[in-house]
């Protein structure tokens, strides 16, 4: 007999349960239609929750784009933007088309590393602990310090060490923009240029007191002005507090006129082109 | 009262669900890195306790014992556990969406947490009453968040030193859940 007890139990519990779910689920106010949306976006997102979009994780993002679709665009993702089927989705799921063009970016050091250093080192291995120090142990106090706090942060791993330069070194391929580094840089000298641009400027020691970062650094910036002279786009900013150049991407056709103009051979560098013949010349 | 009290101290400190039972290691281990999602994951767990323990006694007491099919009960309870849960997440799915992506993968881990399971068990084979069983949980709930806090405080701690490196993570973690089970020793035949 106990038998059909079972039976008879177990599927009364199983109709109670299924009708309580379908009670609480008609009781309880619908949820909001953003909400939804919200989560057809999440689907899309890397789910990295890195931060770097300024929302704390990746569904706190997609819950803003859900309700202003303009943050698409105001605050791009930059891992979606690298991706073409993540893009598209979201293009979908928002219901509107996304300009790119813009809007990629990849992080570049701004230091070719090199510079010699005091003395040998002994701290706790971190940027941020040796930058505390004095402002770090090497000659150039502008140069990256080279323990990789930055490669540490990147969700992409797409920056490495450079042993023999002591350097942060971005693969451009790899990076997405994100700028996790940029906050990370003790000594602040990694920057976001857009993805296209070909031009790096791999210096950041400023001129002061007419001392040349020759004298710290043997590919230091001359702070000679001959870039700066050389583009008649006025692509090049020449910051006088710093003796330092800066570039204009808006304007910056990629002409290489600067490249050829330096007499430093490293410090404006052209990806892929040895410098001084410059592929893009117009 | 006073048996009331006892139940409540031996289910929460000498018989604790986490460290002499050893049940629902996967919550004590996955969610005790961080201090913040151990209380969230505390109260989560001791509310579906309390739920679960309610509703499997009453089944039990007034439906399988009767009937003669207790043999039955761990389905059952699966069964409810399951449906509680559903009820509980969609709650706080439609009332509290912060608190719902707060507790993100935690709220489904509960369902197959064999804590709760556990305790509705141990609720039948004392043959405890409604109260009895309500106070028990109570106690479990208790015993399960106190142990998850003084894990994850330890764990925060530990991040902060210097483990050797093959050690860090969970295998320092398992090693310090042995040391505090050790502990907790101590209280057995308290009660």
């Amino acid at each position: 007999m106990s038998v059909i007890w079972i039976v008879i139990i177990l599927s009364a519990i199983g109709l109670v349960s299924g009708i309580l779910i379908f009670i609480v689920n008609k009781v309880l106010p619908r949820e909001p239609e953003s909400l939804k949306r919200a989560e057809q976006v999440a689907q899309y997102l890397p789910g990295y929750n890195c931060g770097a979009c300024g929302y704390p994780g990746c569904f706190a993002y997609a819950q803003a784009a859900a309700e202003d679709k303009d943050i698409i665009t105001k605050n791009p993702c930059a891992t979606v933007l690298q991706d073409e089927s993540m893009l598209s989705g979201i293009e979908e799921a928002l219901g509107l088309e996304i300009d790119t063009s813009q809007m990629n970016k990849k992080a570049v050091v701004h230091c070719y590393g090199v510079t010699v250093p005091l003395g040998d080192y002994e701290g706790i291995k971190t940027c941020d602990a040796a930058n505390s120090l004095v402002g770090g142990f090497k000659r150039c106090s502008y140069g990256c310090l080279g323990f990789g706090d930055c490669a540490v942060v990147c969700p992409q791993d797409a920056i490495t060490i450079d042993e023999v330069r002591n350097v942060a070194v971005v693969d451009p391929d790899k990076c997405t923009g994100c700028g996790l580094c940029i906050n990370q840089c003790s000594k602040g000298i990694i920057e976001l240029v857009p993805a296209d641009s070909n031009i790096v400027f791999r210096c950041s020691y400023e001129s002061l007191k007419d001392i040349p970062g020759r004298e710290r650094c043997d590919e230091g910036c001359l702070h000679c002005r001959k870039c700066f002279k050389a583009c008649e786009h006025d692509a090049i900013i020449w910051n006088r507090e710093k003796g330092i150049p800066e570039f204009d991407f808006s304007k910056c056709i990629m002409c290489g006129e600067c490249i050829e103009a330096c007499p430093h051979n490293r410090l404006i560098e052209l990806k892929n082109v040895v410098p001084h013949k410059p592929a893009l010349k117009k | 009262m006073n048996n009331l009290f006892s139940i409540f101290i031996a289910m929460a400190i000498v018989n604790n669900m986490v460290l002499a039972k050893f049940l629902g290691l996967c919550p004590f281990f996955g969610v005790s890195k961080k201090l913040s999602n151990a209380i969230s994951m505390g109260i989560a767990v001791t509310f579906v306790m309390l739920l679960a323990s309610v509703s499997t006694t009453v089944i039990y007491n007034y439906l399988l014992v009767p009937f003669h099919v207790e043999f039955m009960r761990i389905v059952l309870y699966i069964l409810v556990i399951a449906s509680l849960v559903q009820i509980v997440e969609l709650t706080i799915r439609r009332t509290n969406i912060i608190l719902y992506n707060a507790l993100g993968i935690y709220l489904p881990l509960i369902t197959t947490n064999c804590a709760v399971l556990g305790i509705a068990l141990i609720n039948s084979q004392e043959s405890y009453n409604v109260l009895q069983s309500t106070i028990s949980s109570l106690g479990a709930g208790v015993g399960f968040s106190l142990v998850l806090i003084i894990m994850s405080g330890i764990r925060e701690t530990l991040d902060l030193g210097e483990s050797p490196e093959s050690m860090k993570g969970l295998p320092i973690a398992f090693i310090t859940a042995a040391l505090l089970a050790m502990a907790f020793m101590g209280f057995s035949g308290m009660v």
